[in-house]
């Protein structure tokens, strides 16, 4: 019977979300109301963010990453742990992708894979990595990726798409010595941490994207997981002045972003657009709040040291854009190009839910990317 | 042959040949934005150019809403779209002068891929034209349609078909580079397109090869001529296939045979394939799977005895037509056709006689035996079952459960050759013993 009312509610949101679609074409913006509703058993048992583990609390730092790795890998079968642990390479650290792991073979171990006492260890880990504090940043916007990717997976994307299809894997061993990092990569969401010699070498090249843009709601909690990002892009392109914009903006059109997977160390020679130092202090600080919705994702420790020198390097940064400066139609685009910081944001069309954008973004480093290495 | 079920079967290949290189190139790991394809089909003094444009990059790229409203995108901007065209396909001897290019047909298809979904998408047939007396096969190929304004556009270009380096339109494309931004310098370089040198030796060749491998997996030809030669070692009454004939007999029947279906064939598949005769496929399919009815019906009881070498020609006359329809769909120069043909025909020969001379002897061995009668009673209906259900595909253009168990036989057909030596072996030393016990 429950089984029956779920589907005739599916149904019944399926109906309303292709009907939205059919009326809106490629302009739409997502509107914060829900798009559907989905929920696994693999949401479920990350939703909640308070750690179970206890062992790991005295340490900080990467002694507590490396802890709480161990910790993840105890609770393996051996099988299990030779599906994670795998060498370092920078061939494996590229096994990344934009698209489904179905499409696009990751390694490691898939979260569909693990047992709910698995799931809590690996989210002990994750919530040590990234923020927590925030709705939609940090720890709750990689969750809400996977909550819209199961999305995908109940609107026609099928088994490809869905929370179990993300994967970790350790590539070295975890230790405060060596190099090592940890690798966790899905369809909309790849986040790297590389480690050397007992501290944080690199966290790029970090994708984020999310389909569809507009709200899902698991669990009874509502996830528009890449929202403010495009809300501050948008917000920092028309604090411009119209001079500002006409120097900021590309004449070449972008449907996706130019440095996604496989254009490692490819960045442009020249830099395009507006230099960040040529601006307001307050229209500076619209540039540094969408640098922070990618660096502030990482734990405090984290993002503190990256911002710090993302911050003295603002002046020299540039920032460009194409499309419409409201970043709310196919095909908008927006760069954040510095001295080391490079962001790029591209509202493109979609794949599984057709004729609405959705966002795809890299985070990268021109010289921490892989670490360095 | 099998021209329907060939054509389904070749825009299924294509499919997923596309489908292939589109996951191969970028190494499978980004582009959800489909790429555009060019296909170049290399020929003696031109080359051939198909060009695959997913439309909402051409709208990216030049507006005028070529995606949002697509049907009747042809009649309706046209000639603006040749002129875009021409602006942006440009190719260039190596010395720097340029190529003449002229754009024909445009058409909007749908189409499909995992990665994007179903999208639609502009494909133009255009010409590309050296300077009298230079290289067709050295070019610098300046292109940038749609990425001069989309710079995280991707175009593939493939060969498709390149007669005088041996590969045919059937063969999967291979590519030749991929034309992106120079993300680093910001640039959009020309493609150096180098073909490996080719000549006539490796045309021809790869002709003899196409009409070996028609012969291989045309499972209806093979079948009537088998069938056409089942009952040929043997002497006959009016009405009933009588004992073997003699060596001698069952080689020169046999000579006959094939030399009657050879002259047939070759005679429409010359007159075919200039198009100076044109039947549409469908009837001449028809009349193939009947051609194997009437000689498995023969190879029962005897229709036509004695009048074998006749039948084998008629029949060839129409089986040629059915090659000849293939060579068309290949769409080669005609300067060359002669020779094409030539080579394809040698091909299909070959691979006649090959079966024919690893068959033939254990039939004429069997056929000595007193159970012939059973392999070619039993030969016959099962010729006669697939005949039936070819005619059903045929005439219905759908197929049936039948045609498809009647092809996975024919893949064992190298286990049956074996079943049939040891059966004329063991038939024959059989035989031997009951005649000297």
């Amino acid at each position: 019977m429950e089984a029956i009312l779920k589907a005739g509610w599916g149904l019944i949101l399926f109906t309303i979300f292709t009907l939205g679609c059919s009326s809106s074409d490629s302009e739409v913006t997502p509107d914060t109301g829900d798009t559907g509703s989905t929920s696994s058993s693999i949401t479920a048992a990350l939703v909640t963010t308070t750690s179970s583990n206890t062992s790991c609390s005295a340490s900080t730092g990467v002694a507590k990453v490396v802890c709480l790795a161990e910790a993840f890998k105890a609770t393996l079968s051996s099988s299990q742990v030779s599906t994670t642990q795998l060498t370092y390479s920078k061939a494996n650290a590229q096994k990344w992708s934009n698209l489904p792991a179905g499409l696009s073979g990751r390694i490691g171990i898939d979260l569909g894979s693990l047992s709910d006492t698995q799931l809590a260890a690996f989210r002990d880990l994750m919530v040590a990595l990234l923020d927590v504090s925030t709705s939609n940043e940090g720890y709750d916007e990689m969750l809400g990726n996977l909550v819209a990717d199961d999305y995908l997976n109940t609107v026609g994307g099928g088994s490809d798409y869905g929370a179990g299809e993300y994967y970790l894997s350790f590539l070295g061993t975890p230790s405060t010595t060596g190099l090592w990092e940890i690798l966790f990569t899905g369809h909309h969401y790849t986040q790297p941490y590389t480690f050397n010699a007992g501290k944080l070498a690199g966290v790029t090249p970090a994708f984020r994207g999310v389909e569809p843009a507009s709200a899902v709601t698991a669990n009874s909690k509502t996830y528009q997981p890449f929202e403010q990002e495009r809300v501050t892009f948008a917000a920092m392109l028309t604090g411009l002045s119209t001079t500002e914009q006409a120097t900021a903006k590309l004449s070449s059109t972008y449907s996706d972003i130019l440095l996604g997977p496989g254009k490692d160390a490819s960045f442009p020679t020249a830099k395009s657009g507006l230099q960040v130092g040529t601006l307001t202090a307050a229209k500076q600080a619209l540039v540094l709040d969408a640098i922070k919705l990618y660096v502030n994702d990482l734990d405090a420790t984290s993002a503190t040291a990256i911002l710090n020198m993302y911050t003295s390097e603002l002046a020299n940064t540039y920032v460009s854009y194409s499309g419409t400066t409201a970043v709310s139609t196919q095909n908008d685009y927006v760069r954040i190009d510095g001295p080391n910081v490079w962001i790029e944001f591209s509202y493109q069309g979609g794949v599984i839910v057709r004729n609405t954008p959705h966002p795809h973004s890299v985070w990268r480093d021109r010289t921490g990317d892989y670490g360095g290495n | 042959m099998k021209n329907n079920i060939s054509t389904i079967g070749r825009l299924s290949t294509w499919l997923i040949v596309l489908l292939i290189i589109t996951l191969l190139s970028g190494g499978l790991i980004a582009h959800p934005m489909p790429n555009s394809v060019v296909l170049l089909r290399v020929n003696q003094d031109h080359i051939h150019v198909e060009l695959q444009l997913p439309l909402s990059e051409l709208q990216a790229a030049i507006g005028k809403s070529v995606n949002d409203s697509s049907a009747g995108l042809t009649e309706r901007l046209g000639p603006e779209l040749r002129a875009y065209l021409l602006a942006h396909v440009r190719s260039k001897t190596l010395d720097g002068r340029p190529w003449r290019v002229t754009v024909g047909a445009l058409a909007v298809h749908e189409t499909k891929n995992t990665i994007n979904g179903t999208y639609r998408e502009l494909t133009a047939q255009l010409q590309l034209i050296p300077p009298a007396g230079t290289d067709v096969r050295h070019f610098n190929f300046d292109y940038d349609v749609i990425l001069h304004q989309v710079v995280t556009h991707k175009i593939l270009v493939s060969v498709s078909e390149d007669w005088a380096a041996g590969q045919l339109k059937e063969q999967t494309p291979v590519q030749v580079g991929v034309i992106v931004l120079d993300i680093v310098n910001n640039r959009i370089l020309p493609l150096a397109v180098n073909l490996e040198s080719g000549n006539i030796w490796k045309g021809f060749v790869a002709m003899v090869r196409l009409g070996k491998e028609h012969i291989a997996e045309g499972t209806d030809h093979l079948l009537f001529l088998l069938v056409l030669l089942l009952p040929a070692p043997l002497l006959h009454t009016r009405k009933r296939w009588a004992s073997f004939g003699g060596v001698k007999y069952s080689l020169s029947r046999l000579l006959w045979i094939v030399t009657a279906f050879t002259i047939g064939h070759s005679l429409t598949l010359l007159l075919g394939a200039f198009g100076w005769v044109k039947l549409p496929g469908q009837p001449i399919e028809i009349l193939i799977a009947l051609s194997i009815m009437v000689s498995a019906i023969h190879a029962v009881r005897p229709l036509f005895p004695g009048k074998e070498t006749w039948i084998a020609a008629g029949f060839g006359l129409i089986h040629g037509l059915a090659f000849a329809n293939t060579l068309a769909n290949l769409s080669l120069d005609t300067g060359r056709m002669a020779l094409n043909i030539l080579g394809f025909n040698i091909g299909i020969e070959l691979m006649q006689l090959a079966i024919i001379a690893v068959t033939i002897p254990w039939l004429i061995l069997l056929s000595r035996t007193p159970y012939y009668t059973y392999l070619r009673n039993t030969g016959a209906i099962f010729a006669g079952l697939a005949a039936v259900a070819w005619t059903a595909e045929r005439v219905t253009g759908q197929a049936n459960s039948w045609t498809a168990i009647v092809e996975r036989i024919a893949d064992y057909a190298p286990y049956g050759l074996g079943v049939l030596a040891l059966l004329a072996i063991v038939f024959t030393l059989k035989t031997r013993l009951i005649r000297e016990g």
